[in-house]
C-alpha cells in the first residue's frame, strides 16, 4: 500500500520536473557530447565552407567552392566506387562466415571455452597490431605466407600479395573481415542463445531435420541481431582507417584507398584542408544515414517484441 | 598546468619583492619549454638528443626542452599535422621549409643567428634556404645520389664497365636476369611513398628533366624528357629488370634487398655505405657517377638538403635562438652528423674533416640539381608527387604526369 502511494508520488513527480532540475544529473553526460560529438561537427562543416590555408589559418566564408572542387576532383570517383566495395564486401563475408561459426561456439564441446577465446583474440587485439602482423605474414621476401606456399610447392617463387595491384585491395578485406567477424559472432552467439530451447525441440518432435530447424526456426529468431550486427559493422567498416593506413597506406596512388583514408590523405599528406573538410562532410552524412536506418529498425524490432 | 601555478606563484612572489624591498625578480623566473621535432635519420638519433638536451637544460636551467624523434615516414605525416592543428613545435627539422614561411610562421635566420654563424653554413646550402630572397631555415646536412652496385652479381654476370647511360643500365641488366634469373632484381627502383620524388628525380635529371623551371618559373613536371623518364622506367619494369611492384616499394625495403645480395644496381644516397654497415652487410658494392639517359646529356646527382627551422611564437626566440645555436657548435653539430650516419655536412668548419667515403659524392656536387624547395607551394606538390608518381608505371604515365602538373599549377609559384 505504502510502496504503490510512494509509487504514485514519484511519477507525479517526474512529469513536474523541470529541465533546470534535471541538468544536474544530465549536465555532465550533456556537456562531454556537446565537446566532443557536436562542436567538431559544428566546426567540420564550418570549415568545409571556408577558404583554408595549409598551415590551418582560416580566411573567409568560401561558399560551396570546397564542395566544387571536390566533386570535380577526378580521384575522388574511383575511391567512391571502392568504397561500396569495401564495406559490402566486408560486411557480406563477415556475416556468411560469422553465421556458422556462432552455431559452432554455440554447441557444446569439449574445448569450447578455449575456441571462444581464440575468435574473440582479434577483437580484444589493436586493429593496428592486427595490421602489422598480416602485413609481417604477407611479405613478399620474408613472411610466413609465402614461405609455406613456396615449400609446399603451390608456387614457384614468392608473390607479394600486399602490393600486387590484383590483390593488394583484396587482401586488405580479407584483413577487414578478419577482424570484423569476432564481434558480429557474438552478437549471432547472443541472438542464438536468446532462441527459447522448447521451440527448438518442438520442431524436432514434429520431424524437422537440422537444417530444417536452422531455416524455418532459428534463422527468422535471429533477424534481430542480424540487422544490429550488420548495421554495427556497416558503422565500422566505413570509417575503418588502421588498416588500409598501415597496409599499403592507401597507395600506389589512390589504388586502395577509401573515402577516409582519402580524406586523411587530402588534409594531411596534400594540405588539402578544404576538400577533405568536405569529404568529411559527405562521409558524416553516410553515417548519420546508417545510423538513423539503425535507430529507426532497432525501434522497431523493440516494439514488435 | 605546472607552468601555469609556477608562473603565477612567482609572478605573485616578485610582485611583493617588488613592493618590499624593491628587489628585481630572480632570473629563473620563467621556464619555457620548447619543442623540439626530429627526424629519425638512423637509430643513433635518440640518444645523441638525449645527451644534447640533457647539456643543453644544465646550461640553461631556464629552458625546458621537449623532444620527439619521429621516422620519416610519420614526420612527413605528423609534421604537417602539427602544423595544421596549429600545435606548432618550436624547434622542426624536416625537409621543406617554404610552406611555413610562405604562412609566416619562422623566424627569420637572421633573428637567430649572428652573421659571423650563418656565414659558416655553406653558401649553395644557405641559398635554398630562401624564401622571397629571405633566409628562414638552416641546412642541417646534405646528402647527393651515386649509382651503386653489388660487384659480384655485376661483374659476375660478365658485366665489364659501369652503365653510364640508360642504353648500357638495360644491356647490363639483361646480362644479370641471364645469368641469375629471378633469385636477383638486376636493378632496384623505389617509387614508394618513401622517396619516389627522388627517385623519379635523379632518373629525369640524367635527360635533362626537372620538376620546376627555374628560368621561366613554370612547372615542367609533364614535360618531354619525364614522360621519356616515365616510359624507360616502365620498360625496365616490364621487361621483369626490377623488384615487383616498384610503386609500392620504398627506399627502405629496397636498400634492404640490396644489402640482403638480391639486387645489382640502385640508385643510392651518400649515407648508403653506413647503412650497409647497420645492416650487418656482406656486399661488395662499387660507386660510380648517376648515368644518363644518353651520351649526350650530361650526368647528374640529385643534391638534397635538410632543415632546421624555428616557429614564431611569444617568448620563444630566446630559447630557440640558444638551442640551435648550441646544435650547431662545433663538437655538438659532429656529433648530430655522426648520429645521422655520413651525410654531407651544411657547415664550412664541419666540411674540412669528412670521412674519405664521402669525398667521390663532394666531387659529385657541382653537377648537383636541387628541388625547388624555396617555393612556397613545393611542400604540397612534392608531397603529391611522392605519392602519385609510382603509378605511372601502372597506368597511362602522361595522364598521372598531366594531373601532378595541373595540382601544382593549381598551388602556384609563389
Amino acid at each position: 500500500m505504502k510502496s504503490a502511494s510512494t509509487k504514485r508520488k514519484s511519477s507525479v513527480a517526474t512529469h513536474d520536473v523541470s529541465v533546470a532540475s534535471a541538468l544536474p544529473w544530465i549536465g555532465p553526460a550533456l556537456l562531454l557530447i556537446i565537446l566532443v560529438v557536436i562542436w567538431p561537427v559544428v566546426e567540420l562543416v564550418r570549415i568545409s565552407f571556408t577558404d583554408i590555408t595549409i598551415a590551418g589559418s582560416l580566411l573567409d566564408f568560401h561558399g560551396f567552392a570546397n564542395y566544387r572542387e571536390l566533386l570535380a576532383n577526378p580521384d575522388l570517383y574511383p575511391v567512391a566506387r571502392r568504397t561500396l566495395l569495401w564495406v559490402f564486401g566486408i560486411v557480406f563475408f563477415t556475416v556468411i562466415l560469422s553465421l556458422p561459426l556462432a552455431q559452432l561456439i554455440n554447441q557444446n564441446f569439449p574445448g569450447r571455452k578455449y575456441v571462444r577465446w581464440a575468435l574473440i583474440f582479434p577483437w580484444a587485439a589493436s586493429v593496428v597490431m592486427t595490421s602489422m602482423i598480416w602485413t609481417w605474414i604477407l611479405d613478399a621476401y620474408s613472411g610466413e605466407f609465402n614461405l609455406t606456399l613456396t615449400q609446399l610447392g603451390l608456387i614457384d617463387e614468392p608473390v607479394d600479395w600486399v602490393n600486387n595491384p590484383g590483390s593488394s585491395f583484396y587482401v586488405l578485406m580479407a584483413v577487414a573481415v578478419f577482424v570484423s567477424i569476432p564481434f558480429t559472432t557474438y552478437v549471432l552467439l547472443a541472438g542464438l542463445q536468446s532462441i527459447p530451447n522448447d521451440i527448438v525441440e518442438a520442431a524436432s518432435v514434429d520431424g524437422a531435420s537440422h537444417w530444417q530447424t536452422y531455416r524455418q526456426i532459428k534463422f527468422p529468431l535471429l533477424r534481430n541481431a542480424l540487422l544490429i550486427a550488420t548495421i554495427i559493422n556497416l558503422i565500422n567498416v566505413f570509417n575503418s582507417f588502421p588498416i588500409i593506413w598501415i597496409m599499403t597506406r592507401g597507395g600506389p596512388g589512390y589504388e586502395t584507398d577509401t573515402t577516409t583514408t582519402f580524406a586523411y590523405k587530402l588534409a594531411f599528406i596534400e594540405s588539402n584542408m578544404g576538400q577533405s573538410t568536405a569529404l568529411g562532410v559527405f562521409n558524416f552524412i553516410v553515417i548519420l544515414l546508417i545510423v538513423s536506418l539503425y535507430l529507426k529498425l532497432t525501434k522497431a524490432t523493440r516494439t514488435e517484441l | 598546468m605546472k607552468k601555469l601555478t609556477k608562473r603565477r606563484i612567482v609572478a605573485l612572489a616578485s610582485l611583493g619583492m617588488v613592493a618590499s624591498v624593491l628587489v628585481a625578480a630572480p632570473a629563473q623566473a620563467n621556464t619555457v619549454t620548447i619543442k623540439v621535432v626530429t627526424p629519425n635519420y638512423t637509430d643513433a638519433m635518440p640518444a645523441y638528443y638525449a645527451d644534447l638536451n640533457a647539456r643543453f637544460m644544465a646550461a640553461n636551467p631556464t629552458i625546458k626542452v621537449e623532444h620527439e624523434n619521429l621516422s620519416w615516414d610519420d614526420i612527413l605525416v605528423k609534421g604537417r599535422t602539427y602544423i595544421s592543428t596549429k600545435s606548432y613545435p618550436d624547434v622542426l627539422n624536416l625537409n621543406t621549409f617554404s610552406e611555413f614561411a610562405a604562412e609566416d610562421l619562422l623566424y627569420k635566420t637572421s633573428d637567430l643567428f649572428t652573421e659571423a654563424k650563418l656565414s659558416d653554413f655553406v653558401t649553395a646550402f644557405r641559398d635554398n634556404s630562401k624564401y622571397n630572397g629571405v633566409e628562414y631555415a638552416v641546412p642541417d646536412l646534405a646528402s647527393a645520389r651515386m649509382f651503386f652496385i653489388n660487384k659480384a652479381l655485376f661483374y659476375g654476370a660478365g658485366n665489364t664497365k659501369i652503365p653510364t647511360t640508360w642504353a648500357e643500365v638495360t644491356a647490363a641488366a639483361k646480362k644479370i636476369k641471364a645469368k641469375y634469373g629471378s633469385r636477383v632484381y638486376p636493378l632496384a627502383i623505389p617509387l614508394g611513398s618513401e622517396e619516389a620524388q627522388a627517385e623519379f628525380q635523379i632518373w629525369a635529371g640524367g635527360n635533362g628533366g626537372r620538376y620546376f623551371n627555374e628560368s621561366t618559373k613554370k612547372w615542367v613536371i609533364n614535360s618531354k624528357e619525364n614522360l621519356e623518364t616515365l616510359n624507360q622506367l616502365r620498360a625496365w619494369v616490364k621487361a621483369g629488370y626490377t623488384q615487383p611492384n616498384p610503386a609500392s616499394t620504398n627506399r627502405t625495403d629496397a636498400f634492404k634487398l640490396f644489402s640482403q645480395g638480391r639486387v645489382a644496381m640502385i640508385n643510392a644516397s651518400v649515407f648508403f655505405p653506413s647503412t650497409l654497415k647497420d645492416y650487418k652487410s656482406k656486399v661488395d658494392y662499387g660507386v660510380a657517377p648517376f648515368p644518363s639517359a644518353n651520351a649526350s646529356k650530361k650526368p647528374i646527382t640529385l643534391g638534397v638538403q635538410d632543415y632546421f627551422m624555428a616557429f614564431k611564437k611569444t617568448g620563444n626566440k630566446d630559447a630557440v635562438s640558444k638551442y640551435l645555436n648550441f646544435l650547431f657548435e662545433g663538437k655538438n653539430y659532429a656529433g648530430f652528423l655522426k648520429a645521422a650516419g655520413g651525410f654531407i655536412p651544411a657547415t664550412k668548419s664541419a666540411s674540412t674533416e669528412v670521412d674519405s667515403s664521402l669525398l667521390p659524392f663532394i666531387e659529385q656536387l657541382p653537377n648537383a640539381i636541387f628541388y625547388p624547395g624555396t617555393l612556397g607551394s613545393w611542400g604540397p606538390v612534392v608531397a603529391k608527387i611522392t605519392t602519385q608518381i609510382g603509378t605511372g608505371i601502372t597506368k597511362n604515365p602522361k595522364t598521372v604526369l598531366d594531373s601532378l602538373q595541373k595540382d601544382a599549377e593549381k598551388a602556384g609559384t609563389n
